[in-house]
């Protein structure tokens, strides 16, 4: 067990290395910051200032070499447009995130789950139809699109929630609907599926054999079991949705991760970026590497296959 | 990091008392009923039917809020940080002052100077210190202070200021003297307007805390005072009531981010701001519809043009100046000017800002398709030619196609090649262009810098040049009578006129809207400034 959690680890660090070159490298390929910190017509001498004030005269083997050294003392570095810790920025940002992922998640779990219950019971029917229409428009609309037509419904008609910041519950309800709705088309279409799979499982013909209630042997029995893959899947969405809701955050003016990320591919700001993707991809490979080492713990088979 | 320097927190609105009050209501402002699940749906009910709050949040009586396009930084606080956009003076006005700046009606206007003179020699400038003038935290601006805010600026140009100041000097608390190298007639442009270096920060202060301690508090001679920030989200400030000018008319000042361009308009809609930035387009015009809202627009010291990189190549059509100048009568300034922004861009036919000193005014340019196609069949060209790319920063692709459509009008056909903003000033620069460069600045300086930049030999963005103009650049550069300096730049930006380098596009300007609340918002008030400026004349509507 002991061997096989330090090649899970192993494994989780050599991910995490080779997501820092990849990003990285992807950072500059988008091009020159330093064009985006001075006016154009700037003298040479400025952009050559910027470029050495920042490290990028330095070939890229050495600029990387430097990152990954800070980077094992804890430190992204600073800021190109900021000029402050990028840690400092991201945790500065941080609490946002954790308020809206989490009621982004409860609106897509709200919506998500129950019609897809609702479509795998009525199958083939009526709110199986709904429920597939639901899953393609939440899957193609495109999440501005969705939160300016929020705002501009219940905020400039209605006028009954501001139309964008953060600081009370009502900030919260719009961008954590848009964020959600996104998500909820997801979860529906999983619940559907694996509550189908369910169904026409065994122990549910013996349970409606039994002649149990049909609506105990869906909620007791097969509700509960069909969650099992949602639920994991609502894990790893909430890790995307504290570090990439770009879009929704900046519609939305909400402080967190994601307009920071948007901040950092605008500015081309290479710290910002590397340290949001870093750690985003940090926390996906800590989320993966519980499930696999709660998965060897349940089940031995996995720990002695591997 | 939120920083509060009086220890107070943000003033969030807070609205969940209202709609709480509103769930504890049936429809009929009944009482609530009685069991659990009819309280939780009336609650679900006051949630989508209850008003979250006052519409009105962007503050009360002493307040005005700004939605703004740009993530406030905190390096914008500290004016030695200035790397030469121009996004940061919105800062400065109001927390910081400067020895000279620009103020309403005049480009050098005295501010902590009183006054400054130039020996006869041009090797010193002496600038005189207002009497009684403070910093926020009650201590007198000294020739000291002074001094050290030179000495500290790392912004842009400050190797070209400093490589020509060979020392600053500080004979008593009022006196400042500058010693110059060698006579160098931009002195007073590259100290007062193109760096920040002449905005005086606290010394005793700064050595106090440390350059992040004072990005992190920061204290200035400005007519408002720091006192919450949340970097990219919102700044708070406060009137300093000790101002020398006058004592600033609102309180407090509250700027808070807002990315998106509907959104920005719906929170100034929804009287959340009182002031946005940067509205555009379709946007633009619906601000302009809506009642209670008024458009305020700025022309920036950003002006565009079309530059003809192979004009040195004789073997490219754009050789001929018939061909450049058929491009120019071929181009509606003011047609795209009206259809993109609403007509309040200003037509210059320069690439200079009509607000940069020694500037010459150019004939406007005439938009004359007849005229440009009987040029062009002069040159050989009766059905047009293929002109290639069209190169252009994409933010401006908007503005390209429409000036493409004119060209393709009268037969010269171009592709257009929109790149993003940062590679196409790297080509434009590296020179690896060729055919239509759709170009633009909004760099600082004055006739003379611009020139440097995009006119002559060895400029950043110069694909060729001319001798003479080149001859006449050099000859100015060492001329220290101002009357025959100006003369020789206004002989330079004529011949520029003259030889078409450049077709004209507009002076790019900057839209923004203003809410009912606002009296004097401050915008357009100093030429060529695109923020609300100077803080201190601001006001709210009179109600």
């Amino acid at each position: 067990m002991t061997r096989y959690i330090i090649r899970r680890i192993g494994y989780s660090l050599v991910s995490l290395l080779l997501l820092s070159l990849t990003i990285f490298l992807f950072v500059r390929v988008t091009g020159d910051p330093t064009t985006l910190l001075v006016e154009p017509g700037a003298s040479q001498a400025d952009i050559n200032a910027i470029r050495e004030r920042f490290g990028l005269d330095q070939p890229i083997w050495l600029q990387y070499w430097t990152f990954i050294g800070s980077l094992v003392q804890g430190d992204f570095g600073q800021s190109f447009y900021y000029r402050m810790p990028v840690l400092e920025l991201y945790v500065s940002r941080l609490p946002s995130s954790l308020l809206l992922a989490p009621a982004a998640m409860a609106f897509s779990l709200l919506i998500g789950i129950p019609s897809g219950v609702l479509a795998a019971v009525r199958v083939g029917r009526f709110w199986d139809r709904a429920g597939k229409i639901f899953a393609l428009l939440g899957l193609s609309l495109p999440s501005f699109w969705v939160g300016l037509v929020l705002i501009l419904f219940f905020s400039v008609y209605l006028e009954w929630l501001p139309s964008s910041g953060s600081g009370t519950v009502w900030h919260l309800l719009m961008p954590a609907f848009a964020l959600g709705w996104y998500f909820a088309a997801a979860h529906m279409r999983l619940t559907r599926s694996s509550m189908l799979e369910v169904l026409g499982s065994e122990y549910i013909k013996l349970a409606r054999l039994k002649g149990l209630p049909e609506s105990l042997v869906i909620a007791k029995h097969a509700f509960k079991n069909a969650l099992i893959p949602v639920l994991t899947l609502a894990g790893i969405n909430l890790v995307i949705m504290i570090n990439v809701a770009v879009v929704v955050e900046t519609v939305f003016a909400w402080p967190g991760i994601g307009r920071l990320l948007y901040e950092g591919i605008t500015f081309r700001d290479f710290p910002v970026v590397q340290a949001v993707v870093l750690l985003g991809g940090g926390m996906i490979v800590i989320v993966n590497l519980l499930i696999d080492v709660l998965y060897a713990v349940i089940d031995p088979r996995i720990r002695l296959e591997s | 990091m939120a920083c509060n320097r009086d220890g107070t927190h943000h003033p969030l609105e807070v609205g969940l008392s209202t709609a709480l009050c509103n769930a504890t209501r049936g429809r009929n402002g009944g009482p609530v009923g009685t069991t659990r699940r009819e309280a939780i749906s009336l609650l679900a009910l006051a949630v989508l039917a209850g008003r979250a709050g006052p519409a009105n949040a962007a503050g009360g009586n002493g307040q005005l809020s700004w939605g703004v396009h740009v993530s406030l930084a905190p390096t914008w606080f500290d004016p030695a940080e200035m790397s030469g956009i121009i996004t940061p003076y919105m800062v400065y006005y109001a927390l910081h002052d400067g020895l000279v700046k620009a103020m309403p009606g005049q480009p050098f206007a005295p501010s902590l100077a009183t006054s400054w003179s130039a020996s006869d020699d041009g090797l010193v400038y002496e600038f005189t210190l207002r009497d009684g003038v403070k910093f926020h935290d009650g201590e007198p601006v000294t020739a000291e202070d002074v001094k050290f805010s030179y000495e500290r600026y790392r912004g842009s140009s400050s190797k070209a200021l400093k490589d020509h100041v060979a020392s600053v000097e500080t004979p008593d608390p009022k006196r400042v003297l500058f010693k110059l190298k060698q006579p160098w007639p931009d002195f007073m442009t590259f100290y007062t307007s193109a760096t920040a270096a002449a905005w005086i920060v606290p010394k005793k202060y700064v050595e106090q805390v440390g350059d992040e301690g004072f990005k992190k508090a920061p204290i200035g001679a400005g007519p408002y005072k720091f006192v919450s920030f949340t970097p990219g989200v919102e700044l708070t400030l406060e009137a300093f009531d000790q101002y020398w000018r006058k004592k600033p008319n609102v309180d407090r000042l509250v700027f808070k981010v807002i990315p998106d361009e509907a959104t920005r308009l719906a929170a100034l809609k929804r009287g959340e701001v009182d002031i946005v930035y940067s509205i555009r387009g379709e946007l633009a015009e619906e601000l302009q519809r809506t009642k209670g809202l008024a458009l305020k627009p700025t022309v920036i010291q950003a002006p565009f043009w079309l530059y003809f990189p192979d004009q040195w190549d004789p073997s490219s059509p754009w050789h001929d100046q018939r061909v450049r100048q058929a491009a120019s009568f071929a181009i509606d300034n003011n047609g795209i000017n009206q259809a993109l922004t609403l007509g309040y861009s200003k037509i210059t036919g320069s690439i200079i800002p009509y607000t940069f000193e020694h500037y010459w005014q150019p004939p406007a340019p005439v938009y004359d398709p007849a005229r440009a196609k009987k040029l062009l069949a002069e040159a050989g060209h009766p059905n047009g030619f293929d002109a290639g790319d069209y190169y252009c920063d994409a933010s401006y692709s908007n503005l390209a196609e429409a000036v493409l459509n004119n060209l393709q009008a009268i037969g010269i056909r171009a592709k257009l090649r929109p790149l993003e903003r940062a590679a196409f000033f790297k080509g434009y620069g590296e020179k690896s262009y060729k055919n239509l460069i759709q170009g633009a600045s909004g760099a600082f300086g004055n006739a003379a810098t611009r020139l440097q930049a995009f006119v002559v030999k060895g400029g950043t963005y110069v694909y060729g040049s001319y001798p003479d103009i080149d001859a006449l650049f050099d000859q100015q550069a060492a001329e220290l009578d101002a009357k025959k300096r100006a003369a020789i730049l206004d002989k330079i930006q004529q011949l520029v006129s003259e030889r078409t380098i450049y077709a004209h596009l507009w002076q790019l300007a900057f839209i923004n809207g203003a809410g009912p609340r606002v009296g004097e918002s401050g915008l357009g008030l100093i030429a060529g400034h695109a923020y609300s400026a100077p803080y201190e004349d601001l006001t709210l509507a009179a109600k």
